[in-house]
This record gives structure tokens, C-alpha cells and sequence, in this order.
């Protein structure tokens, strides 16, 4: 008996041990091109294009990242306006979406109507459209109504491009609150807007904050539509601005890989600071029915 | 040099002095008051220029609006967009001389805004490539493009290298004049994977434009006179021979289908290829340490001849066009005639990009002296320079490299004979030329 | 008397209905008309021009098109599937570290903070032959001397698409599936566990059954979502060489800018959005039975 048990107990170890290495050596290899970016917005070109392959950096220099901040003509792109221009367009829009989705999520949640499922089904379907589709119409549409190269038409674009998405995974975490909680709620005398935001939304805030993010990075990120939406430094965002060191016949692979750096960490940031709200959320709300 | 300076300068204002009428202009003269929107295209290289917008603004009192700064393609797709929507009313816009027929009749004659002594100094080439029908439709700026071929120069001082080749290829090892020895000398430095011949562009409209200036070398015709895709010629297959040659003998990367200009400079840069036709915008780069690991060994010669005798020489430049719908064409010629001046081109090829004005040529060449390595690269540009030509005007060529570049790589890749590929690029480019009107 | 009001799902859908309609409905009515038409961007009068069904009979007697399209499913359903695999995984193996797990999770979405068009340029740097980061592993370990042309072989030009495809989209998956489980409620495994149930059995009767919802969210989320992959094969081989790569996306794109025939483009932008509209209807259908199952157990 003791003997099985300790059999088991090596086992239930040796697994640990192999899961947790697994772990580590899948978060390795999505860490990989990430640090190898970093790396290479350090060196220079001539070693980040060796061959031989220089494994072991031999000089590093914050070169690229003085340059980027520089002047024109000293290797200096208006990366302040553009990360500017990326924030506000970011951070307006899933605000937005995240407004349009909680009311149409709660809706498909919490309400019966007729053709209910085609409703649904319809809005997802407008995320289909490849953004290459539309861009152009979308473009003509903007061009009679004077939003092409604003922060507006970009705000509005993303908003609508987020909201299926926000819709759907919003929906998704309503369903998961019980209804009776909600009731309970308005039979003690809450009104039914009272007992939303004092019971279902805690409660659902999981997948609101999930739905932040994603709405978030994609608008951080997004390319087709803002190149062909934006076209000066009133409202280019990071994507674009990437293109600034591609010219018809170069790369300057350094500064991309710099410019690449300043784009990922205020996603990495947002990211960790709301992991928190996701985590409290999902502790605090353990869901059961 | 000064003298010269001097000269044009003095050419300058007897132009505006003795220019008369509604045809001419005092330059840069007065626009109190305007504002012109520009669209410019963005980049390291072509930036520096910018700066001196400010000047202009002060000599004229206008102000400058760019409302739009991207790169090369990006522009294009931006500006094809305008003319789909009509929203054609800014007034200055980058160009690129084998974009420019692709804009058909939006972009005004030039000649109507700027007295001809203005126009004077500027390479007759270049002038030519930028009027399309009878419309001066851009001006040049100092960034001209015509490919020479740099070479690691020990491959060639190397004595047993000399020998080996003499024995296998009957003639002495130096840099190549011709297509042919090219491909000798490729296949005779080559060591895949870690040393190659030579490398060339292999998609889009790169390897389409190297195809076309080798054809034209070889006394083909792209398009014949009337109009019709005539590239699947003798002189076409011998010309797409060449690349199939070198990529079976592994003389190139075996990447190279996918590679675009950056992948040949970097990998040029990085001192695994002998021989690399490129353009002129790397040959600092080249023989910078930071930068490139053959600095300091780099040769540079003229582009190679072809089977007719004819020196290659696809060329392509920027300049800038004045709008149709532009409300005040007067101050955007006026700007663009600035941009493009004796004083911005001795700006913009300070740092490395070919002039395309006579005065500047001269100054470039007089500034280099005493620098052995900028010399030979001038002297190489120079030469390619006399003899370049342009893609051929029609506005479906961007579209006919778009059919032609898969059918290349088809046949450079084994898929297709290049007689199979020629044909079926010629019938293809037929049928857009059909489409589009033109045949 | 009680004042006329919209029933409250009326209202609440509003908001969403008329942005989608202004940015998505109305654009896909213009572009739907110059389908019909022979537009080139280049001559806009063309728009005027009434050709009937002429583009959509070119593409479906266009073997390059049907060549591609049936390349941009082969991709989809290999990237989806590998992506759901992979990220179901690293979620069952993230959700198990009881340390660090806000680190990790944060690492998980790394990927997602990258702009697809840098993940393009980064994995073409990657897969290049002569100077790319994994042909010198290759090289430096020992493991070939050849330099493999990763993005010139079409077969290998398909995996290095993948590859870079799921890298960045694995943790779309991860993080839905890590949301599932975290959400699933502790008692039923207890109960499994109680009643001797093996690890494989519990997951397989009772914690695969409750993260299904989950698993569909993302794989529809994704599939709606997966023309972002154009960013990426755009820049690591728009479609080439000789066409071995060439997607719905990759042509549509190319056929409407470069070569300027928007009509065209726009006939083959509708053959992509009803395969759009296939994938995602399929999935949307599992979505719900997936569903039921769960209302039905819990």
C-alpha cells in the first residue's frame, strides 16, 4: 500500500516535472520572435544580416531608438504623432464598442424576439467582409462624407469592426450568469437597469474585460483599413508608420524592429494591468447555477 | 564649378527677366496668401528635401500642406483611390516615371506654368521619359535610377582565381561587360549555400523590369509598334534564359523568387555574393563598416551589354506634378520648379542619389574628387546614365508586369519552358491590353 | 396610459445596427453594384458601365481563381485546426502552473500584440533563405547544409505561411479555452474524480463537453477574423512564386490596386465573403449544439 503510493506519488512528480518543462518551453518559442525583435533593434544592421550568423550580439546601442525621435533627415519618423493618433483611435473605439456590445450582447442574452438567431447570425457575418473588400467603397463612402484621414472615421471604422466580435463574446458571459440572479435582484426591489449593474455586470466583467482586449489589439494593430483611411500624420497610426522605413528599394530592418518594440509595450502593458480585472473577475464570481 | 553655378543662376534670372506673357512666370514669385497641398512621397532618403519647403514659403509667401506622406506603393494606391473618387483638387503630388502613365490626364503640362529656360538644364533623357504625348507631366528630382554592377573587388585581384577561370572559360577574369560573362563569372563564384554568383530581384515588377532591360539588350522589343506584347521573341527566351540558367546552376540564392530590392542589397551587404546589379541609393551603404561587410572592397561598373550591343539601362525617377483641379497652378509649379532647382538637387545628391540636371552632374563628379571609391561609382552611374532608358509608356505596364512576373518565376522554377511562359505572358498581357483600350 | 415605447431589444441593437450598416451594409451595396461593372480605378467613368454577370463569368471560368480559393480553404481548415489543438493545450497547461499565472497569461497574448503586418516581416526574415534566422539554426547545428528555399517551394512556402499563421493566432484559442476553464465550475471534476474516473475521461466527459462553447467562439471569432492572415502572406510572399502561394486575399488585392480593376475585384471579393459566410455558419451551427449540450448538463 505504502509502496503504491509512493509509486504514484513519483509519477504524479515526474509528470509535473514534464508538463511544467513542456510549459516553459512553449512559452519559449512564443516569446522567440519577440525577443529577437528587441535584439535586433539593438545591433546593427551589418549584424543583424551576418552570415555567418552572429548567435552572441556583440554591440548594443540604443542608436535606432535616438533616431527614431530625431529629426527629418536624421532617421526620425513623427513616431510621437503616431502613437498619439494610435491611442485615441485605440482607446475610443473599443470604449465604444465595448458600450455597443454590452447593449447588443444583453439583448441576445437576456431577450426573446422574433428571427433572434438570423439577427445574430447577421452581425457576425459583417466581420466576414475582408477588410481588402471594403476598404474601397468604405473609402469612396468617407471621401463624400470628409472623414477620410481623421481620428473620427478611423474611431468609427474599428467601432464597427469590433462590434461583432464584442457582441458575441459579451452574449457568450450574460448567458453564463443565471437569469434568477437577476430576478432575484428585482424582486428585492432593484429596477431591472439597477440590478444589470449591481448583478449581472460584476458578474459578467470576465468577458467584458476579454472582449477590452481583443477589441483593443485589434485596433492597436490593425493595417488594410488604416492604410487606406489615413494618410498623414493627423491620424496614422503605429501600423502604418511601420512602412516609413520601407522605401522602394530598402528596409531599414533596425528601426522597423524599434518601432515594432514602442508599438508591443503599451499592449503588453494594457494587457498585464487588465489580466487583473479579468483574474478578480473570475475569482471573485465563481459562476454556478 | 562656382562659374557654373553662377552661369545657370545668371541663365535663371535673364529667364524670369525676359519671360513674358501668360506662358511664363517670375520663379519663384508670390502667392501671398496660398496654401498648397502636397502629397509627398515619405521616406529616409527623400526627406531631407522637405526641409526646404519652409524656404520656399518664406520666398513666396504661401504655405505648404502636406496632407498625405507615404511610401512609393502606398502613395500609388492612395492616389488611383483619388481618381476613383474625384477628390483630385491638392495640387502638388510625388510622381514616378514609370507610375505616370498610369494617371492619365490628371496631372497638368508643365510647360504651360514654367518658361523654357527653367526647364533647360535638365537631362534630355529624363525629360523625354517625363513627357507623356506632348505633356511635361513631372519634373525630375535628384533621386535617378539606373542600376550598375557592384562587384567584391579581391574575387578579382585574386591570382589562382585568374588562372582557374582563364583555363575554364578561355578569357581573363574581370569585372563583366557582358550578360554572358555575368553568368560565367557567377557560376564560377559560386559555392552554394554560403557563396553566391550573383542574385537578382525575382518578383513583381523588379525581375519584370530586369527582364525588360536584358530583352532590350538583346535587340527585342517589349511592345511593338503597334503596341502589341511582342517579348516572346528569340531575344526573349535568350533573355529569360539567363535567369533560368543561373538559378539551375545555383549562382543565385535559391530564395531569389521571392527576394525584392532589399534582400539583394542586404545580401550583398553581407558578403555572400560576387556580382550584384543594383541601384545606386546602396553604394553608400555598400562601403559603410557599420553597414555592410565588404566596405572598403567594393568595385562598381557599368551595367552590362547585351547580345545586340546594346547597354542595359531600365531607369526610373521621382519628380513631382501639378494637379488639373489644383486652384492655384501657378505657386505649384512654382514649388515643384523649386523642389526640383539647381540648389535642391545639389541638396538631395550630396547624400547619394543621382541628379538629373546637366549642372549637377558636373558638381557631384567635381565634389567627389579625391574620393577614388565615389568616383568610380559616379563614373559607373555616368556611364549607365547616358545610355537608360524607360519602361515603355503605356499605363497597362505595371498591370503587364503583374501577368508577366508569374510566368517568369514559372520558368525560372522549372514549371515552364521560358518559350511555354513568354507565350502565355504575352497572351495574358494581350488580353489587359485589350481590356484596357489599347489594342 | 402607458406612452408607445420600442420594445427594449429594439433599443438595445440600435446602436450597433446603424454602425455596422453605415460602415459594412452600405460599402457592400456600392461595391455589389461595380461588381457588375467594368470600374478601373484609373478611369472612374467606368463605373457607368453596366456589364451584367461578365466578371463573375471570367472567375468561374478561371482556374487560377479556383486554384486559389481552394488553397485559402486547405489553409483555413489546417491553421484552425492546429490552432485549436495547440491552444487547447497550452490553456490545460497554463491553467495548471500555480505560480506566475498572470505572468503567463500575459505571455500567452504576447502574439496578439503584434501587428500582422510585423508578423509577416518578421517571419519572412525568418524563413529567408540565405541570411534567415532558421536556416542558420539549421546551418550552425549541423542539421543541413543546404540553404532551404522556404518561401520559393510551394509546399514549404504553405508551412512557413502556417507557422507563422498559428503563431499569431494560437492564443486567440488559449485565451478563450483558458477563459472556459477558469469559468467552469470545480464540483463535477470533484465528482468525476469521486467516482473513479481517469484524468482522460474526466476531461473528455466532462471538461471538453463545457469548454466546447468556448472552442466555438474562437474558432468562429477566428474564421470571420481570417482574412488578417492577408497581412501576413502579403508581405512574406504576396501569392508567389509563380502564383504557388496564392490566396483569395493575395488576388483580390492585387487584381484591385495594382492592376486597378475594382469591378473584378469586387466579383471576387463576394466569391471570399460566401466562403466567409460557409465557414462561419458551419461553426456557428456546432456553436449551438455545443451549447445545448452544456444548458442540458448543467
Amino acid at each position: 500500500m505504502m509502496d503504491a503510493n509512493r509509486k504514484s506519488r513519483i509519477r504524479k512528480r515526474l509528470t509535473d516535472w514534464a508538463l511544467t518543462g513542456l510549459l516553459f518551453l512553449a512559452m519559449c518559442i512564443i516569446c522567440l520572435p519577440g525577443l529577437w525583435i528587441v535584439l535586433n533593434s539593438l545591433r546593427p544592421t551589418v549584424e543583424i544580416m551576418a552570415k555567418p550568423p552572429v548567435w552572441i550580439p556583440r554591440e548594443l546601442s540604443f542608436d535606432a531608438y535616438v533616431a527614431m525621435f530625431s529629426g527629418v533627415g536624421q532617421g526620425g519618423i513623427p513616431v510621437v504623432q503616431y502613437f498619439r493618433n494610435s491611442m485615441i483611435i485605440a482607446v475610443t473605439s473599443t470604449i465604444i464598442s465595448l458600450a455597443i456590445g454590452m447593449s447588443g450582447g444583453y439583448a441576445f442574452a437576456r431577450y426573446r424576439f422574433r428571427f433572434k438567431g438570423g439577427w445574430f447570425l447577421g452581425l457576425m457575418l459583417t466581420r466576414a467582409v475582408p477588410g481588402i473588400a471594403l476598404s474601397l467603397p468604405l473609402f469612396f463612402l468617407y471621401a463624400r462624407v470628409g472623414l477620410i484621414d481623421t481620428h473620427a472615421g478611423m474611431i468609427l471604422a474599428y467601432t464597427a469592426l469590433n462590434i461583432p466580435f464584442t457582441i458575441w463574446l459579451i452574449d457568450g458571459f450574460f448567458r453564463q450568469v443565471p437569469k434568477d440572479l437577476a430576478e432575484a435582484a428585482q424582486i428585492d426591489g432593484c429596477t431591472r437597469w439597477q440590478a444589470f449593474w449591481q448583478v449581472e455586470f460584476p458578474l459578467a466583467r470576465p468577458g467584458i474585460a476579454s472582449a477590452g482586449i481583443f477589441a483593443f489589439l485589434i485596433s492597436w494593430n490593425e493595417f488594410a483599413l488604416a492604410s487606406q483611411l489615413t494618410r498623414s500624420t493627423d491620424s496614422k497610426t503605429l501600423p502604418v508608420g511601420l512602412l516609413d522605413y520601407t522605401a522602394e528599394f530598402t528596409i531599414d530592418w533596425r528601426g522597423m524592429c524599434a518601432l515594432a518594440v514602442v508599438m508591443i509595450i503599451p499592449a503588453l502593458l494594457l494587457t498585464y494591468a487588465v489580466q487583473k480585472h479579468l483574474v478578480s473577475g473570475l475569482t471573485s464570481g465563481a459562476i454556478k447555477g | 564649378m562656382k562659374l557654373m553655378t553662377s552661369a545657370s543662376a545668371g541663365a535663371l534670372i535673364l529667364a524670369a527677366a525676359t519671360a513674358g506673357g501668360a506662358s511664363a512666370q517670375e520663379l519663384p514669385g508670390s502667392f501671398e496668401g496660398v496654401t498648397i497641398e502636397a502629397k509627398l512621397i515619405g521616406g529616409q532618403q527623400y526627406e531631407a528635401l522637405y526641409n526646404r519647403l519652409a524656404e520656399w514659403e518664406a520666398a513666396t509667401g504661401a504655405t505648404v500642406d502636406v496632407i498625405s506622406k507615404k511610401n512609393h506603393f502606398e502613395l500609388d494606391k492612395e492616389i488611383k483611390s483619388d481618381i476613383a473618387t474625384g477628390q483630385l483638387d491638392w495640387c502638388v503630388g510625388s510622381n514616378h516615371s514609370s507610375f505616370a502613365p498610369q494617371y492619365p490626364g490628371i496631372y497638368v503640362d508643365l510647360r504651360e506654368y514654367l518658361p523654357e529656360e527653367a526647364l533647360a538644364d535638365f537631362v534630355a533623357g529624363n525629360m523625354a521619359a517625363a513627357t507623356l504625348g506632348d505633356r511635361l507631366v513631372m519634373l525630375p528630382r535628384a533621386q535617378f535610377d539606373v542600376s550598375a554592377m557592384y562587384y567584391q573587388k579581391d574575387l578579382y585581384e585574386d591570382a589562382d582565381n585568374a588562372a582557374a577561370f582563364q583555363e575554364e572559360y578561355g578569357y581573363e577574369l574581370a569585372p563583366p561587360e557582358t550578360w554572358e560573362q555575368v553568368a560565367d563569372q557567377a557560376k564560377f563564384f559560386a559555392d552554394a549555400p554560403n557563396f553566391y554568383g550573383t542574385q537578382y530581384a525575382g518578383k513583381e515588377e523588379a525581375i519584370a523590369g530586369r527582364f525588360y532591360e536584358i530583352l532590350v539588350a538583346n535587340g527585342g522589343e517589349f511592345l511593338n509598334e503597334d503596341g502589341e506584347p511582342a517579348f516572346n521573341s528569340e531575344a526573349g527566351i535568350e533573355a529569360l534564359n539567363w535567369f533560368v540558367d543561373l538559378y539551375e546552376a545555383e549562382a543565385v540564392p535559391a530564395g531569389v523568387p521571392n527576394y525584392l530590392w532589399d534582400d539583394l542589397g542586404q545580401g550583398f551587404a553581407s558578403g555572400t555574393v560576387a556580382l550584384n546589379l543594383d541601384w545606386p541609393g546602396w553604394a553608400g551603404f555598400f562601403n559603410d563598416p557599420e553597414a555592410s561587410k565588404v566596405a572598403g572592397n567594393v568595385g562598381v561598373a557599368p551595367p552590362p551589354v547585351g547580345s545586340a550591343g546594346i547597354r542595359s539601362g531600365w531607369s526610373g525617377f521621382h519628380g513631382f506634378s501639378v494637379t488639373e483641379d489644383c486652384a492655384h497652378p501657378e505657386a505649384a509649379a512654382s514649388l515643384v520648379w523649386f523642389l526640383t532647382n539647381e540648389e535642391s538637387q545639389k541638396l538631395e545628391s550630396a547624400a547619394g542619389p543621382l541628379p538629373s540636371r546637366n549642372a549637377v552632374w558636373d558638381h557631384v563628379i567635381a565634389e567627389a574628387e579625391g574620393d577614388a571609391y565615389r568616383s568610380e561609382v559616379l563614373a559607373a552611374f555616368q556611364t549607365a546614365a547616358e545610355t537608360a532608358f524607360a519602361v515603355p509608356q503605356t499605363p497597362s505596364w505595371i498591370e503587364i508586369t503583374n501577368v508577366l512576373y508569374p510566368e517568369l518565376q514559372a520558368a525560372i522554377l522549372g514549371d515552364k519552358t521560358p518559350q511555354e511562359a513568354l507565350d502565355d505572358a504575352a497572351e495574358e498581357a494581350t488580353m489587359v491590353l485589350e481590356d484596357a483600350g489599347e489594342l | 396610459m402607458k406612452a408607445w415605447r420600442l420594445p427594449p431589444h429594439i433599443v438595445l441593437l440600435m446602436p450597433a445596427v446603424i454602425v455596422l450598416a453605415a460602415v459594412v451594409l452600405i460599402p457592400l451595396v456600392l461595391s455589389l453594384y461595380s461588381s457588375f461593372t467594368p470600374f478601373r480605378l484609373t478611369r472612374p467613368d467606368s463605373i457607368y458601365q453596366f456589364i451584367g454577370f461578365r466578371n463573375y463569368e471570367r472567375i468561374f471560368t478561371d482556374a487560377d481563381f479556383w486554384i486559389a480559393f481552394g488553397r485559402t480553404v486547405l489553409l483555413l481548415t489546417i491553421a484552425l485546426n492546429l490552432e485549436m489543438v495547440l491552444g487547447l493545450g497550452l490553456a490545460l497547461l497554463v491553467e495548471r502552473a500555480s505560480r506566475g499565472q498572470r505572468l503567463l497569461r500575459t505571455i500567452l497574448m504576447f502574439p496578439m500584440m503584434f501587428s500582422p503586418i510585423l508578423v509577416g516581416f518578421q517571419f519572412k526574415f525568418m524563413f529567408n533563405d540565405n541570411v534567415g534566422l532558421v536556416n542558420n539554426a539549421l546551418q550552425s547545428l549541423g542539421l543541413t547544409d543546404q540553404a532551404i528555399p522556404w518561401l520559393i517551394d510551394g509546399t514549404l512556402a504553405f508551412i512557413a505561411i502556417t507557422i507563422a499563421e498559428v503563431w499569431s493566432s494560437t492564443s486567440v484559442f488559449a485565451i478563450f479555452i483558458l477563459a472556459g476553464l477558469m469559468a467552469m465550475p470545480r464540483e463535477p471534476i470533484e465528482a468525476a474524480r469521486v467516482d473513479g474516473c481517469t484524468a482522460w475521461q474526466t476531461f473528455k466527459y466532462v471538461t471538453w463537453p463545457f469548454l466546447m462553447p468556448f472552442a466555438f467562439i474562437a474558432m468562429t471569432i477566428r474564421s470571420l477574423d481570417v482574412a488578417r492572415a492577408y497581412d501576413i502572406i502579403k508581405i512574406m510572399t504576396d501569392g508567389g512564386p509563380a502564383g504557388r502561394t496564392e490566396v483569395l486575399w493575395t488576388l483580390i488585392a492585387r487584381t484591385a490596386y495594382s492592376d486597378a480593376r475594382m469591378g473584378m475585384a469586387n466579383a471576387m471579393a463576394y466569391v471570399a465573403i460566401l466562403l466567409s459566410i460557409a465557414f462561419t455558419a458551419l461553426f456557428f451551427r456546432q456553436l449551438g449544439k455545443a451549447r445545448a449540450q452544456v444548458a442540458a448538463d448543467w
